[in-house]
């Protein structure tokens, strides 16, 4: 597996407040991995480091092999660095269709291309039915899927998901789950994913990092992580 | 919204929701055509007059109402296109100075537009602060027009000769009477009409949607927002400027008051009582307004502004999306559907 993306000493300050503190992160292309940890852990921070959203205080970071530290979410987005935004972030008066229209304008294929592309993502999020339907009539869920199409229909390579289940039926977040085994298995992509829900975590069965106080305090397989004693403090509020 | 989501469950497809407001287009422009058959006098001399100001008001309605971006300096690129079109007359530029004047005024119109814009937009203003830099514009370009009176005349305003259409052979067309203007003004404005609808179904125009709704979204999607920002003030300041100079040459006439704020927020006015998701809404609420604001000036002279302005805040608080996006909503979502086909 080759590096796709890397983080050297990665810290962000807002005035007094550390939110990452020295971050070093690697993952492999075809990886999916888990960020957790309680409130305040600077999960979204190092997600918004990543897709440009914030500018780092300090520290630096690679995406395929190019340096990425100075460049704008435009041109990370490009490269293929994207993101789902911890709510829903779609074009709400837009058709399904439409939404993932404009996300597959981002890229320059042919219009043929991109309409194969389309009715590809709209089998995979399962809204092929409501292709006609303006996306503020959706369910919370369905927005979700939206929006991780509309990564898809833009050929995203890295998929920064800000909490993908949140506000999900129990059946949904399941089904969000074989999505994104799939999408790194079948598709090759790259995952990182923000997560509060345990369950749907164990069921990943991918690598986990756990930040505290914006430091990594450990990175493991879901189980070892578990086990960790740290980590079993912080979340029970001991440390 | 529900509205919306009723005719697209009905299964109307999206191609008949796309041809509704070409053919009520299509219908009103050869209506249009054939009026110089039907009347003649004082309503083919205004008309063309309406249409350009219909113009400049689809020139704020491709900005504001498909791009989100509201500007209060349309009036500013207008009355440059008008003194444009009277300078080349009166600098006896070389060939044709209608056209010379024409194209400078697209020139110049484009050229203001993505400058201002370029680097307004690159270091991010946005929203209120774009609206304050526009209506600065039109007050610069109005005190300007008015200090440089050597060039434009001053207060007392400028000549622009009504010009001739030369076609390299044969002899001109000269466009002198009523009838022959009004048949180079409707074609125009038609035209750019049908452009504008083109464009919006490209991807540029769905990009600009696209940042009407969600700057951010499109901006994580890959896209440099700032330059299509930029195109898109350009655009509109290309067209403004050109109907700009197609008036000055109908009406004989130019005055620094044409790049006034008072003129620019009456576009405003205009483009929110037509509907500003709707290129149609536009061109027509300009129309309309200032042929009613003709009539409310003969009938009744003390109270014609109350009428409108009272006019103005029913549409707004009422009807968001103007004339057109009533009608849009009677119809089952065509018109006025923020080009969306």
């Amino acid at each position: 597996m080759t590096e796709l993306l890397r983080t050297e000493g990665l810290t962000k300050r807002f005035r007094g407040l550390v939110a990452n503190d020295n971050v070093d992160f690697t993952l492999d292309s075809g990886a999916v991995r888990c960020v957790i940890g309680p409130n305040g852990a600077g999960k979204t921070t190092f997600i918004s480091m990543i897709s440009g959203h914030l500018m780092p205080t300090a520290g630096r970071l690679w995406f395929k092999g190019r340096e990425i530290t100075a460049l704008s979410v435009a041109r990370r987005a490009k490269m293929g660095i994207a993101r789902k935004f911890q709510t829903p972030s779609v074009f709400d008066r837009l058709t399904v269709d439409d939404n993932l229209e404009l996300a597959a304008l981002g890229k320059p294929v042919s219009a043929g291309e991109r309409r194969a592309n389309i009715e590809e993502v709209l089998e995979i999020t399962r809204l092929h039915d409501l292709r006609r339907i303006v996306a503020s009539a959706l369910s919370h869920g369905q927005r979700q899927w939206l929006e991780v199409g509309m990564l898809l229909a833009n050929r995203a390579e890295l998929l920064l998901l800000d909490e993908p289940t949140a506000g999900m039926t129990a059946e949904e977040t399941s089904a969000t789950g074989e999505l994104i085994r799939m999408l790194a298995d079948s598709r090759n992509l790259s995952i990182i994913i923000i997560e509060h829900d345990i369950s749907f975590i164990r069921g990943l069965k991918a690598p986990v990092t756990v930040l505290h106080l914006g430091r990594v305090l450990v990175n493991g397989s879901f189980e070892e992580v578990a086990e960790n004693e740290h980590v079993r403090n912080v979340y029970l509020g001991h440390e | 919204m529900s509205e919306k989501r009723t005719s697209a469950e009905m299964g109307l497809p999206a191609s008949m929701r796309l041809y509704s407001e070409t053919t009520v287009a299509l219908v009103i422009f050869v209506l249009l055509a054939a009026l110089p058959v039907l009347v003649s006098g004082y309503s083919i001399y205004i008309l063309p007059q309406y249409l350009l100001y219909g113009m400049l008001a689809m020139s704020l309605g491709i900005l504001w109402g498909f791009t989100g971006i509201l500007s209060f300096g349309q009036a500013a690129f207008f009355a440059l296109g008008a003194y444009a079109m009277g300078l080349a007359a009166k600098w006896g530029v070389t060939g044709n100075p209608a056209y010379v004047g024409l194209l400078a005024s697209l020139v110049v119109g484009a050229g203001l537009a993505a400058v201002v814009g370029y680097f307004l937009f690159s270091v991010g203003v946005r929203d209120v602060y774009f609206v304050l830099v526009t209506l600065a514009l039109s007050i610069m370009v109005e005190q300007i027009t008015v200090s440089q009176s050597q060039i434009t005349g001053g207060y007392n305003g400028m000549f622009v000769p009504r010009f001739s259409l030369s076609f390299g052979v044969g002899p001109e067309l000269d466009l002198s009477s009523d009838a022959a203007i009004y048949y180079v003004v409707l074609p125009v404005v038609a035209a750019v009409y049908f452009l504008l609808r083109w464009l919006l179904k490209c991807p540029i125009g769905k990009v600009l949607v696209g940042i009407r709704e969600n700057e951010d979204r499109v901006i994580s999607l890959g896209f440099n927002t700032s330059l299509f920002k930029t195109a898109a003030f350009a655009l509109s300041g290309a067209i403004a400027c050109l109907a700009g100079a197609l008036y000055g040459a109908h009406a004989n006439f130019v005055s620094p008051s044409l790049a006034g704020v008072l003129f620019s927020t009456q576009v405003v006015v205009w483009v929110a009582i037509g509907g500003r998701e709707s290129l149609l809404g536009a061109l027509f609420g300009a129309v309309g307004v200032s042929a009613l604001s003709n009539y409310l000036t003969a009938v009744i002279p003390e109270y014609w502004q109350l009428v409108l302005g009272i006019l103005f805040v029913v549409v707004i608080i009422g009807f968001k999306g103007g004339i057109a996006g009533a009608i849009g909503r009677v119809f089952g979502g065509e018109a006025g559907d923020g080009g969306r086909d």
